[in-house]
This record gives C-alpha cells, structure tokens and sequence, in this order.
C-alpha cells in the first residue's frame, strides 16, 4: 500500500536538496515564514517520520519556492491549498 | 507523534552482531576485551555517547560479515587491519564490510580497507562496503580525485612532525578501488570532532598530492575568530597564528574576503608588510590560500605553503581549489554554519522577516476577521499574483496601514 503523504516527502526532500538547500537553512526559511515546527520535527517532515499539517506543508513549500526563484526558476513545488486561482 | 520524532533522533546504541548460524565469531575492540553479553549490554550507554571502535566478523560459510562500529583513528586502524587480515586469512568467497554504525573513519582507516581490498582481489574476490556515511563517501571521492591529480606522493614536510597518515595515504593512491562503486550515502550527522578530523584528511590529501607543498592548514571562524583546526605539523600552526597575530596574510584575506590569494614569493611580496617578515623568518616562500565557503558566506580557508617560490602553477591552484570546495561541502553538510557573528546576524534578519509576517497576518486577521492560517493564505496568494517575495507583501501591508494611519491623522483637527 502506497501511502501518499510519504510520497509527498520525498518530494519535498528532493526538491530541498535540489534547491541546495541544508536542512538547517531551509528551517530557518521556514521559520522566517512563520513555521512553528522545530527544525527537528522539520527533519522527521522530510524523512518521513512524521506528517506535517497542510497548512505547514504549505509553508515548507513555499520556502523551498522562494529559493527556487532566487535561483532563477519556477514555482515546482506545488501547494495542498489552491493559492494560484 | 512525538514520540516518533524523539525515537527517531535518539542515536542508536551500537549493537553486537552475532549470526545464529554463523560458524565462528571474533570480536575484536579496544580496550578490555568483554566476553559476556551483559557487559556489552551495560556499556552500551556509555558506548552510544562516544563509541569506541569495533569490529564484529562473522563467518556464514565462506561468506565473511565485517561490522564496524565507533571511531577509526589512527590506532584503531591497526585493529582493523588485524581484523580484516584474519578474515581474509580464513579464504573467504565473499567479504561485505558494514559502515552504518561507524562514527568516523580516518585516513588510515581508508588506506587499510584499499589494502584489504586489494589482497582479496589477488584471490579473485570482491570487498563490498555497505552504508558508507556521506562524509566518509566524500573522503574516498576526495581520495579518487586526488590520484587522479597526481600519480606519485608529494614532496617533503615542513616541520618536525611527520603525519604518518601522509605515507599511508601517499601509498594508496597508486591502488585501484573503485570509490565509484562506493558513492551509495546514508545521510550522517557529522559532530565537530568529526568534521576536524575529515578536515584533517584533506589537510593530509592536498600535501601528498600538490607539487612543492611543504605544509598544509585549514583555519575556519569559529565563534568569531579564525583558528586553524587542522596543520600538517607545528610550523605551519604557527604561521597561521601569525597571520591571525597580525590580522593579516593570504590566509585572513581568503577567509574574509571569500577570493583565493597568492603570494608568489615573499621575497617580493607587499601585501603584508607585518605578516610577511614572520614568514620569512620561518624559511616560506610562496602561499597559496583557498577560500572555504558554507551556505554562500566565506568561513574559513585552505592554506598550501611551500619553501619554493613561484612553484604553484595553475594546475596547483585547481587542485587547491578542488580541495577547497570538498572542505566546503564537507562544512556545509556538517552544518557548520557560517561564523557566530554572520550566523547572528542570519538569526536576526529571520526574526525581522517572521516579526514583519506576523505583524501583517495579524492586520489582516482584524480588518478581515479572519483566522491566521487564513491570513497567510491570502498573503501567499497575492504575492503569487504580483510575482513578489512574501515578504515584500507583507511589508506592503505594514506600508498601507502607516499610509492609512497618516490619513487619519491628516483628517483629524
């Protein structure tokens, strides 16, 4: 059984590493934007060890987001809440 | 839930590993030998602290099973030694070194694998490694790239100590492992001691391996000052703590400055007019000094001296830059963040830009009435819409409020 929210982390972790992003900046981002997690529990989201709430799922997508425009690119990481309509 | 976030942090205790159907076992460790399962059991904490070094063979028929665990420094590197030749002194058909519960490996400790490596090899058999961390990945990258830059160990050292990692490590590069086959990673978390240590390896690979270099250091800003943490030998400690004495020199300005410096020759050198005499004095000629960077800021530098001027070409200058960037990877997966002072004043612009996001929210939340989760919603979806940071749109929802506010003062009597 696939379960579909671990499919969603390994997403998020490979897009961090794509971004170039360690786990300790990319907390930081998150935390800039309002995150309330602890970096810790931000590793258990992208190992997969536990499930972040949409609306921090959100968040951590989006901070992966500015750094992809900061790189120069699109928006890859797709949000759980419709922002773009 | 966190529940599973402590269990998954907690560090696993090291475990001994005996196979039920294994024939025979040798259990080789430092320290006193213990032959009863309770003793392993009650060291066990103290272990999962600061694991000391250990080796577990286990033999399923012909099929050799060696587990490390703990540090592989220099000394334990003979115990593995001891091990791996008593395994493969048994003929074994297949040999799988396992990594996963190793805390560091040191040079010596690479060059006795290759060596085992290519023992077994004369018999035809192949080592398999199994979970080497990511740090020890880059060490045999680093190790592999260092051969190919230079077939034939480097020259002589500078001061009176001798690295023997340096002839070990020199002799390996004329090996033929395939580190390629190795790059499989088990992300790690790295402590200081550790990093130190793989630093210290690259101080050791970038002496063998560049021409003419006769000392080899890496400084790096911790807690605001530059230290070096790791110098092939006491000489070149001090012209590092010469440098940082006299806030000058090639290595100052390549940890601060974030570009690499050359001095050529010192006898014509002008740049450092404090710096430059102590050198001298110590018989340096030419220095060559790499920046060391982490998340983009410059924290530190690798530095190549040498008693030959003008003896760094250009492909000496690559090969530092090489290194340079390996040290840099290594620093930034170690999250050896940037220097005390950069990192506060990281720490700083964080709050600012959360203080500015949640000042808007809550604007947004009393105009609007609506809930937080709500307010960063319709934030994030406005500075989608116009292409801008949030945080620009957040500010622009502080700039309204203060506009609004001139307003009504403008309108009051």
């Amino acid at each position: 059984m696939i379960d579909p929210g671990t499919q969603a982390r390994d997403v998020l972790d490979s897009y961090r590493q794509e971004a170039g992003l360690s786990r300790g900046e990319l907390w930081l981002r998150y935390f800039e934007m309002g995150g309330m997690s602890t970096g810790f529990e931000l590793e258990a989201y992208l190992s997969g060890a536990l499930r972040p709430s949409p609306y921090d799922r959100d968040v951590i997508a989006h901070a992966l987001n500015e750094r992809f425009s900061e790189l120069g690119a699109n928006h890859p990481v797709r949000y759980l809440t419709e922002f773009d309509g | 839930m966190r529940t599973a976030v402590a269990g998954s942090c907690i560090p696993q205790v090291p475990r001994t590993r005996f196979s039920p159907s294994s024939e025979s076992t040798v259990v080789v460790s430092s320290g006193a030998v213990s032959t009863s399962e309770h003793e392993v059991q009650s060291r066990a904490f103290e272990q999962s602290m600061n694991p000391p070094f250990g080796a577990v063979t286990s033999f399923e028929g012909p099929n050799a099973h060696i587990s490390l665990r703990g540090r592989v420094d220099d000394v334990a590197a003979l115990e593995l030694a001891a091990a791996l030749d008593a395994a493969i002194d048994r003929e074994p058909t297949s040999m799988v070194l396992e990594l996963s519960e190793l805390v560091f490996m040191g040079a010596a400790g690479l060059v006795v694998i290759a060596n085992a490596e290519r023992r077994l090899a004369t018999t035809g058999v192949a080592l398999t490694i199994q979970s080497p961390s990511t740090l020890v990945n880059h060490l045999l990258g680093m190790m592999e790239e260092a051969r190919v830059e230079r077939a034939l160990p480097g020259s002589g050292h500078l001061g009176p100590e001798q690295l023997d990692g340096v002839d070990v490590v020199s002799q390996r590069f004329g090996s033929s492992m395939s580190t390629r086959d190795l790059r499989r990673v088990a992300g790690m978390p790295t402590d200081p001691d550790v990093v130190d240590g793989a630093l210290g390896l690259v101080v050791e690979l970038a002496l063998s391996s560049i021409g003419d270099a006769d000392g080899v250091s890496v400084s790096l800003m911790r807690h605001g000052v530059l230290s070096t943490v790791a110098a092939s030998d006491q000489t070149i400690m001090a012209m590092d703590a010469d440098q940082y004495a006299t806030s000058e020199g090639p290595c100052v300005d390549a940890s601060v400055k974030g570009h690499w410096f050359h001095a050529e020759s010192l006898d014509t050198e002008t740049r450092w007019p404090a710096f430059t005499p102590r050198a001298r004095a110590l018989g340096i000629k030419a220095i060559l000094s790499s920046p060391l960077r982490a998340f983009d800021q410059p924290v530190g530098a690798l530095n190549i001296y040498s008693r030959t001027a003008s003896t760094f070409e250009i492909k000496d200058q690559q090969a530092a830059a090489t290194f340079a960037e390996k040290a840099s990877v290594i620093l930034s997966d170690a999250h050896i963040d940037v220097g005390d002072r950069q990192m506060a004043t990281r720490f700083q612009e964080a709050l600012r830009s959360r203080e500015v996001l949640s000042l808007a929210k809550g604007i947004m939340m009393e105009r609007q009435g609506i809930d937080e989760e709500a307010a960063f919603g319709s934030l994030l979806r406005h500075s989608l819409r116009q292409g801008t940071t949030l945080r620009a749109r957040a500010e622009s929802v502080l700039l309204s409020v203060r506009r609004s506010e001139r307003e009504l003062e403008g309108d009051a009597p």
